[in-house]
């Protein structure tokens, strides 16, 4: 079988899920060659039809946000619907000439990977620890991290606010960050632990018996089996960052982020000011997660191209 | 990875070049993204001073000024706010501005305004600083359906039900909106003109046989309304791609439609009830808050924004109207036109019944108008036993007066102590 000498050079987070997918279609193989072929056929389209839903779903709301974002305000209130759009950037361009977007947008990237930053930097190592460790008041200790998503931000952020403004980190990206590391720690922790606990611990007892110490173990054996997974928990970082409009809204005055900038805008503006301001705030993220995709993918055992 | 430190390096040039401005303006006003430009380049501009105006949410313009009262030296100089908004601020946040009261003593400014922005205590918290009202707005299209002998700018209550039915009927569909949405302002109809046609009166009639008129009148009304309304927030859309035809809202929350379709749509008067043509004024007011930084400058850009030509380059902006006496020019943008008309024509009525924001009730005003919604929902929309929902909700309402230690406000006639929920 084939599958059994590919596993011997994967790497085992990856090999079980992997040789699952081979043995499948290699009994699928052996199916067709015995039983008719209609049963397979009728698999293979629920298959595609169920693939095709989960793309549409995603791509259509998109889609729908691009059109109308460069329609003119007519088309968007108009009935029928057209997929043509009249190729107005009449309303992009007023975002463009709108005070503050620009430099709101660069405050939201600062404090989006500063977010993302502390939350690895100080994520990972907690979630190596939970992973290899047996330590008293570990399970509090997990309990304690995810609870610190238990408190919702509007609660959070008045009493934050008065101490960063006493503290004197108030209206600043670092602090900020810091609010937003915050709330991303808890899944950097439980994602990279997870991670750690897949990477057998004899891969890292071989390093030191051919002479690495801890660090060189780590960084050499462990840490290229876990980049993908770190960079995850760096997205759902930056992603949580991104989003976050209370605490940004209330901590900053001047530097404000763009989500913070627009969103308390945007709901209130009219619907075609509406569709351009909505591109506007995707399609950063979205160019991240582009830049980033070879991480992810490789993640889930898709070969990277 | 290696491009890593380059980006970083390049993401903190970016994060350091936004522009310290010298005033910080923060507004609970002129929020859509089109008016705050509009407020900076038409009303703010031609001031000789920087000025960084930032329109807030309300949820955040209070968190944060109360964030920031136990800090020396403020963010934040110049606050523009509903009368709503800022007296449900501890009222030692915002500097008393007693001295701005003679200046602006021959401006024109309505003196029950001027006593609106004391908050019901003797320092002036506030100055007033705009005005804008509630009205109708009807598609030419549905004119056609007006019941025979009714005149738009003089119609009742049951000639609006009597409209609506003939369009449902015409139409298929319910064609008139109301906002009650969680962003309308459904509340404000409730109390500034339903309750004012019917009884005269906002609290002190509250569970009146009156009132219990008023409300089966409005489940009336309802059955012929788009049940789309509980999520309407600004008529202006419903409006605009033809869901509604007829809708009662905000002057500056109908702008887009009249701005955008002039001959498609009509401005009129809200109707009259039984007691007359209730309506109800809304004011914005100019206050600084205490620890503010530079408090004369905070107070030459109230000066500035109370002249004349400000006040009507804030209503360009903005679709609020001057508080001060000003000459209105003839090239003001339709909708302003429009509303206009509609607003004269509604104060100025043979029956207008006038109403005044709720006043004195400080941190209690959001519990007032929950007390209107909640019986909206209760009778309006879960058919709800009328008299039973107000039994309920009235000694809520005298509890939270008594609180708040309010006398009564217009149309209610003035009360010795707590104003008296009969």
């Amino acid at each position: 079988m084939k599958s059994s000498s590919s596993e011997a050079v994967m790497p085992s987070s990856l090999s079980s899920r992997a040789s699952a997918s081979l043995a499948d279609s290699s009994s699928q193989l052996a199916q067709t060659a015995h039983k008719p072929r209609r049963n397979d056929m009728a698999w293979r389209w629920l298959f595609r039809a169920g693939v095709s839903i989960l793309v549409l779903w995603v791509l259509v709301p998109i889609a729908l946000l691009m059109l109308n974002s460069v329609s003119t305000p007519e088309q968007i209130t108009g009935w029928p619907k057209t997929l043509t759009p009249a190729l107005s950037f009449e309303t992009l361009d007023f975002f463009w000439h709108y005070q503050g977007v620009i430099s709101a947008l660069g405050n939201s990237l600062l404090a989006a990977v500063f977010t993302m930053v502390i939350a690895i930097v100080l994520g990972a190592p907690a979630g190596y620890a939970l992973a290899r460790f047996v330590f008293p008041g570990m399970n509090a200790y997990r309990m304690i991290i995810i609870l610190s998503r238990a408190f919702p931000m509007p609660l959070l952020a008045l009493p934050l606010a008065v101490i960063f403004i006493q503290v004197g980190i108030d209206d600043s990206i670092l602090g900020l960050a810091m609010v937003h590391a915050t709330l991303a720690l808890p899944f950097a922790v439980l994602i990279t632990s997870s991670l750690f606990m897949g990477i057998p611990v004899e891969l890292e007892e071989a390093a030191w018996l051919m002479g690495c110490n801890r660090w060189q173990a780590f960084r050499r054996v462990v840490l290229p089996l876990a980049a993908p997974g770190i960079t995850a928990s760096a997205v759902f970082a930056f992603v949580i960052s991104w989003n976050e409009v209370f605490a940004s809204a209330i901590l900053t005055v001047e530097n404000r982020t763009l989500t913070a900038f627009l969103v308390q805008s945007l709901s209130e503006s009219p619907a075609e000011i509406k569709y351009a301001g909505g591109l506007i705030l995707v399609v950063p993220a979205l160019l991240f997660l582009f830049a980033i995709r070879k991480y992810l993918f490789s993640m889930w055992g898709i070969s990277n191209r | 990875m290696r491009k890593m430190p380059t980006a970083l390096a390049l993401l903190a040039l970016l994060g350091t070049t936004s522009a310290l401005a010298d005033i910080t303006f923060f507004s609970t006003q002129a929020r859509p993204l089109e008016e705050a430009q509009q407020m900076r380049e038409i009303a703010l501009a031609p001031y000789a001073e920087a000025i960084n105006y930032m329109p807030q949410e309300t949820g955040t313009f209070l968190s944060r000024l109360e964030a920031e009262k136990t800090s020396p030296d403020g963010a934040l100089d110049l606050l523009g706010g509903l009368h709503g908004e800022l007296g449900s601020l501890t009222p030692s946040i915002l500097t008393p501005l007693n001295d701005l009261q003679g200046s602006l003593a021959d401006t024109g400014i309505s003196k029950q305004y001027m006593t609106l922005g004391k908050l019901g205590g003797d320092q002036q918290r506030y100055i007033p600083w705009m005005q804008a009202t509630y009205i109708m707005a009807a598609n030419r299209k549905a004119l056609p359906y007006l019941p025979e002998g009714a005149d738009l700018n003089a119609l009742s209550y049951d000639e609006l039900l009597a409209w609506g039915r003939n369009m449902q009927e015409a139409t298929g569909s319910p064609k008139l909106g109301f906002p009650a949405g969680r962003k309308g302002l459904i509340h404000r109809f409730l109390e500034g003109y339903l309750y004012p046609s019917f009884t005269h009166s906002v609290v002190r009639e509250f569970r009146s046989d009156d009132a219990v008129a008023m409300w089966q009148k409005f489940r009336e009304i309802w059955a012929v309304t788009n049940p789309r309304s509980t999520a309407y927030g600004f008529m202006q859309e419903p409006l605009l791609n033809g869901e509604v035809w007829v809708a009662f809202d905000h002057t500056a929350r109908l702008k887009d439609a009249f701005n955008k379709q002039p001959d498609q749509y009509v401005a009129f008067p809200a109707p009259a009830g039984p007691s007359g043509r209730g309506y109800m004024p809304v004011v914005a007011g100019l206050a600084v808050p205490a620890n503010a930084t530079n408090p004369d400058a905070s107070r030459r850009l109230i000066r500035y924004l109370m002249t004349p030509e400000a006040q009507i380059r804030t209503l360009r902006a903005t679709n609020f109207f001057p508080v001060v006496e000003a000459e209105l020019p003839d090239d003001l943008p339709a909708s302003i036109r429009m509303s206009g008309k509609a607003v004269a024509a509604q104060s100025s009525a043979d029956d207008a019944v006038l109403s005044l924001l709720p006043s004195g009730l400080g941190q209690q005003s959001g519990l007032f108008n929950k007390i209107y919604r909640d019986a909206f929902v209760q009778i309006v929309l879960r058919d709800a036993d009328i008299e039973e929902t107000l039994d309920i909700l009235a000694p809520r309402l005298q509890t939270l007066i008594n609180t708040s230690g309010a006398g009564c406000w217009l149309p209610d006639p003035p009360s010795d102590g707590p104003c008296p929920v009969k």
